[in-house]
């Protein structure tokens, strides 16, 4: 490996980890969110983890595609 | 794992005992052999093994109608009703029933396929092969597509892109910005949120077993590093329990989000 396609490499890496914060936070705020509203109204629980798990999927996607494009790079 | 990624390049005169292949051997499939001119490879016949396992399951789990089903067709029926009852009628409504046979597909060949990364002697999962989840999405994408139009008529098109209950000077940002989210950003997020998940989970088992094995065989203290190999090995098995548990949510995500598009595009938003 040459040394420009290791610094390339390591940036990807960077970017990569760059891109996981904000779904990083995004995914605690959620689930603290989901976990709250279940523990307030447990009868509730069911809607409550079908609805975590769509936003879960949807902020995931971010970190997913920063991790996609790492390996592109 | 590939069990090519077993075959090091040695080198005993100097202190770099052995160099593992780049992790870009992962993603090569070689063919296996050629039918009628096509290249067979591993994942081919993985995804047909997968298709096999589903109908397998399913006829002998339903096979025999009987007043009290045995363990195992209670447990295949249970799994069927979950898809059927939770997210193809509960998301998308009465109307849900007729997209249930398409969502228990989905569901149960990615489930096999996703398993497949933690079936010992195959640790290979199909749907980390980008095509596979990508035809997934675009069949996906076809049949929301298809009942948008069905259901609204030409209206579907209509709302997206000129939404009436925008202020009339947004409309129109509004409206590419929900065309490109509805027709190209979800297909996408769809493929590869499945995609990704399966080939972290793919690279993070192979890294942590070969990281093992290179410890225990590798160089020549075995003992000393040998405990190291085992720590691995344990740390990987930790991984392999979480695996199965991302598996399973992934197909049930994917199934989860086509019955959302589905159901967005069979009811309009008022």
């Amino acid at each position: 490996m040459t040394e420009i396609e290791i610094t390339k490499g390591a940036i990807a890496l960077i970017g990569y980890g760059l891109a996981a914060i904000g779904p990083g936070v995004g995914i605690g705020i959620l689930a603290g969110n989901a976990v709250q509203a279940m523990a307030r109204q447990p009868e509730a629980a069911g809607m409550v983890r079908t609805t975590m798990f769509l936003g879960i999927a949807f902020t995931e996607a971010l970190a997913l595609i920063g991790f996609v494009l790492f390996f592109l790079a | 794992m590939d069990l090519e990624i077993l075959a090091f390049e040695c080198e005993t005169e100097t202190d770099v005992v052995c160099t593992p292949p780049f992790v870009n051997e992962l993603f090569e499939t070689p063919d296996v052999f050629e039918l009628f001119g096509v290249g067979v490879n591993r994942a081919m016949l993985l995804m047909f093994l997968a298709a096999f396992v589903v109908i397998a399951l399913l006829w002998v789990a339903l096979r025999k109608r009987s007043v009290v089903p045995t363990k195992f067709g209670a447990a295949i029926e249970g799994l069927v009703t979950l898809v059927k009852d939770e997210i193809a009628t509960g998301i998308i409504g009465p109307q849900g029933a007729k997209y249930a046979p398409y969502l228990i597909s989905i569901f149960l060949f990615i489930l096999v396929g996703n398993l497949m990364e933690v079936t010992p002697f195959i640790n290979f999962p199909i749907t980390s092969r980008m095509a596979l989840p990508a035809f997934l999405a675009i069949l996906t994408w076809v049949i929301f597509v298809f009942a948008g139009f069905k259901e609204q008529g030409l209206g579907y098109l209509g709302h997206i892109i000129w939404p009436k209950d925008v202020p009339i000077a947004l409309r129109w940002l509004v409206g590419i910005i929900e065309f490109v989210s509805i027709f190209l950003v979800r297909p996408f997020s769809l493929a590869v949120r499945l995609f990704a998940n399966l080939v972290a989970g793919h690279v993070m088992l192979t890294l942590l077993l070969v990281t093992g094995y290179v410890y225990i065989t590798g160089f020549s203290n075995a003992t000393f590093n040998g405990v190291f190999g085992v720590m691995w090995w344990a740390l990987a098995l930790a991984i392999f329990l979480f695996e199965v548990v991302v598996s399973i949510l992934q197909a049930y995500i994917f199934t989860l989000l086509s019955a959302v598009y589905i159901q967005t595009s069979v009811h309009p938003e008022h």
